[in-house]
C-alpha cells in the first residue's frame, strides 16, 4: 500500500531533526567527551581545548562524511531511476570502483603531490570511464541480472587495476597507506581541505533538485517519458553526469564506502513512496545521516572504518532486498 | 487542443523505414478518424506505432498536424500526441492516480482531467494502489488512462484491447468513440478483425510492408486475408456485443 501522506510531510523535518541530533552527538563523542554546552562555547572559541578539538579535528570530519553520505545515497536514487532498477548503485555497478582505481592510480603514479585538484580529477575520470562501460554492458536493456553481473565484471577488472598498482609500483610505506586507505573507505584525518574537495556535492546536488519530476517519468520507462514530453537524451546525459561526479567527489575523500547508495533510496521509498520531488532533498539528508551515524558506531566500537560498517549494516540488507525482489 | 484544422492531416507518415522491420511505409490520417493497424506478429506494427510517436529514429518524415516532428519542442510532443505500449511494466510503486497525472507533464502537471479519466476506465476504486501490484490488464488501463489525460489529438495505442476483458475493452471502444467526436485522431494496432472491421480505416502491414490500407470492408477481403494472415475466412459484418 501507498504510504499515508502524513508519513510523506512529516519525513522532510523529521530527517532535518534527526541530522541535527547526529551532528550534535558526532561532535561531542570522542576521547574528549563534550556536551552540547561546551561544544557551542568551542564552536565560538570561548573554549579553546573544545575549539582545537572541533575545529582541527570533528567539524571537518563531520562535514565529509555528510557530504559523502548525501551525495552516494543521491547517486545511487539517480542510478536507479536511470536503470529503472531497485538494485543499482554506484557500489554494485563499479563505479565507485571506478573512482577508487583512479585515485589509487593518481597516488600510485605520485601525481597527488601537484594539486589537490588532481584527487578529484583522477577519480572523475576513473568514474566516468567505469559508468560508459556499465552504458555499454547494459544498452540492451538494464534487467538485474545484466546490470548485477556488469557490475561483478567491472568491480573484479578495475579491483586488477588497483592491486596492480599495489603490487607493481614501488611504492612508499607512506603512499602504500594512502593506497590502503582507498580502498577501506574510511573517515580517519579529514581535513578541510577534504571538506573543500567535496564541496561541489553540493553544487551537483542543487543540480539534480529540479529533476525530480522527470526522474518519476523516466523511472517508469524511457520511451513513455519521453512519449510525455520529457526531453529523455537530455535528461539522461544530466543524470549520469551528476550521479557520476557526485560517487566520484565522495571516493575522492573518504574512498570507496559501499551501499550507502542502495540502502538509503530504498528505505525512503518504503517510507515516502516512489516521488523523487520527495526523494532527492530526502536522498540527500538520508544518506548524510546514514553515514555519519555509521561513522558514529565505528568510532564508538573502537576505530570501525566507516566503510567497513556500511558494508557489515549494508550486506545482509542487499542480500534481504534480493530476496524479496526473488 | 488544437485538433483539426481543416485540410490538413493528424498524421503524415512519406517513407518510414527501420532496417529489417519497415520498409517505405507512407500514409495520412485525417483528423477525426479511427484507424486500426493490422498484421501478423512481427509484421511491423509496433515498429510503425513508435515512429509515428517520434520514439524511433528512422529514415522517411513524420508530420503531426501538418508540422515535422523535428519543428515541435519535446515538450510540446508530450501535449501533441500519446503514446501506449504494448508492454505495461512498473519497476517503482507509483499510485495509479500518479501514473495517470503522469499524463499532465507537458502540461505543467496541471491533473486537469484526472479524477474523470480514472472513473471512465474503472480505475477509481484503484486509485491509491502501486501500479507494480496490479494485474495485467489493469496496468494497460492505467496506461491508456494516461494517454487520455494528455488530451492529445493524435493517440497511438499499440495493441490496447489485447489484455482487457470484454467488458474494459468495449469502455475503450466507446472512448475510441469520444475521441473520433472530438476531431482527434486514434491509431491503434488490434489482432480482432472484427474489432478493426468496425473503425473507419484499416491498415495492413505484412513483412514490414504496407500491403493495403481504406475502408475496413474494401480492404479486409478474404483474398487478402489468406495472402497476408495465411486463413481462410470471411469478416461476419457486425458487433454482437453491446454495452448495457
Amino acid at each position: 500500500m501507498m504510504p499515508p501522506p502524513r508519513v510523506s510531510r512529516a519525513a522532510l523535518p523529521a530527517g532535518l531533526l534527526l541530522l541535527a541530533a547526529l551532528t550534535v552527538v558526532s561532535l561531542g563523542v570522542g576521547d574528549l567527551w563534550l556536551e552540547p554546552a561546551r561544544i557551542w562555547a568551542g564552536l565560538w572559541h570561548h573554549d579553546e581545548l573544545a575549539a582545537t578539538i572541533l575545529w582541527q579535528i570533528r567539524l571537518p570530519r563531520l562535514l565529509v562524511a555528510m557530504l559523502v553520505g548525501a551525495a552516494l545515497a543521491a547517486s545511487g536514487l539517480v542510478m536507479q531511476a536511470y536503470f529503472r532498477n531497485s538494485l543499482a548503485s554506484p557500489g554494485l555497478l563499479g563505479v565507485s570502483s571506478g573512482g577508487a582505481a583512479g585515485a589509487v592510480l593518481a597516488i600510485g603514479a605520485g601525481w597527488v603531490s601537484h594539486s589537490i585538484l588532481v584527487l578529484p580529477a583522477a577519480a572523475i575520470v576513473g568514474a566516468l570511464l567505469a559508468t560508459g562501460a556499465v552504458l555499454i554492458l547494459a544498452r540492451r536493456g538494464a534487467s538485474t541480472e545484466r546490470l548485477l553481473l556488469a557490475g561483478v565484471a567491472l568491480n573484479a577488472l578495475l579491483g586488477a587495476v588497483t592491486n596492480y598498482v599495489l603490487s607493481n609500483f614501488t611504492l612508499s610505506y607512506e603512499r602504500n597507506a594512502q593506497i590502503l586507505f582507498w580502498l577501506l573507505g574510511g573517515l580517519e584525518d579529514r581535513t578541510w581541505e577534504h571538506a573543500t574537495i567535496a564541496l561541489p556535492i553540493l553544487g551537483a546536488a542543487a543540480l539534480l533538485w529540479p529533476l525530480g519530476r522527470p526522474m518519476d517519468l523516466l523511472s517508469l520507462g524511457a520511451l513513455e517519458a519521453q512519449s510525455l514530453g520529457v526531453d529523455v537524451r537530455r535528461l539522461r546525459r544530466w543524470l549520469l553526469a551528476l550521479a557520476t561526479v557526485l560517487t566520484a567527489l565522495a571516493t575522492a575523500v573518504a574512498g570507496t564506502v559501499g551501499f550507502v547508495g542502495l540502502i538509503v533510496p530504498h528505505v525512503l521509498r518504503l517510507l515516502v513512496g516512489p516521488e523523487h520531488r520527495r526523494l532527492v532533498p530526502l536522498s540527500l539528508i538520508g544518506g548524510a545521516a546514514f553515514v555519519v551515524a555509521c561513522d558514529l558506531l565505528g568510532r564508538t566500537a573502537g576505530g570501525l572504518r566507516v566503510g567497513i560498517v556500511t558494508s557489515l549494516v549494508g550486506g545482509p540488507f542487499f542480500l534481504w532486498m534480493l530476496r524479496r525482489q526473488a | 487542443m488544437d485538433a483539426a484544422t481543416p485540410g490538413v492531416n493528424a498524421l503524415d507518415l512519406v517513407g518510414a523505414s527501420v532496417p529489417d522491420r519497415l520498409h517505405e511505409v507512407s500514409l495520412a490520417l485525417a483528423p477525426g478518424t479511427l484507424v486500426g493497424l493490422v498484421g501478423p506478429n512481427g509484421s511491423g506494427k509496433s515498429t510503425l506505432l513508435q515512429i509515428a510517436a517520434g520514439l524511433l529514429p528512422g529514415g522517411g518524415s513524420v508530420r503531426w498536424g501538418g508540422r515535422p516532428l523535428g519543428e515541435i519542442p519535446m515538450i510540446d510532443r508530450g501535449r501533441e500526441a500519446a503514446w501506449v505500449p504494448q508492454e505495461a511494466q512498473f519497476e517503482f510503486g507509483f499510485s495509479v492516480r500518479s501514473v495517470v497525472a503522469q499524463g499532465r507533464y507537458a502540461h505543467g502537471d496541471d491533473e486537469h482531467g484526472v479524477e474523470e479519466i480514472l472513473s471512465r476506465l474503472d480505475l477509481m476504486g484503484l486509485a491509491n494502489r502501486p501500479v507494480n501490484r496490479l494485474s495485467g490488464g489493469e496496468r494497460h488501463r492505467v496506461l491508456l488512462a494516461r494517454a487520455l489525460a494528455t488530451e492529445a489529438p493524435l493517440q497511438l495505442w499499440d495493441e490496447p484491447l489485447a489484455a482487457l476483458d470484454v467488458r474494459h475493452a468495449l469502455e475503450v471502444l466507446v472512448l475510441a468513440g469520444e475521441i473520433k467526436r472530438d476531431g482527434r485522431t486514434l491509431l491503434l494496432s488490434l489482432h480482432d478483425l472484427r474489432i478493426a472491421h468496425c473503425l473507419d480505416v484499416v491498415i495492413v502491414l505484412h513483412e514490414g510492408r504496407l500491403r493495403a490500407a481504406g475502408p475496413p470492408p474494401a480492404v479486409l477481403t478474404p483474398a487478402l486475408l489468406r495472402e497476408v494472415f495465411g486463413v481462410r475466412a470471411e469478416i461476419a459484418p457486425g458487433l454482437v456485443l453491446k454495452l448495457p
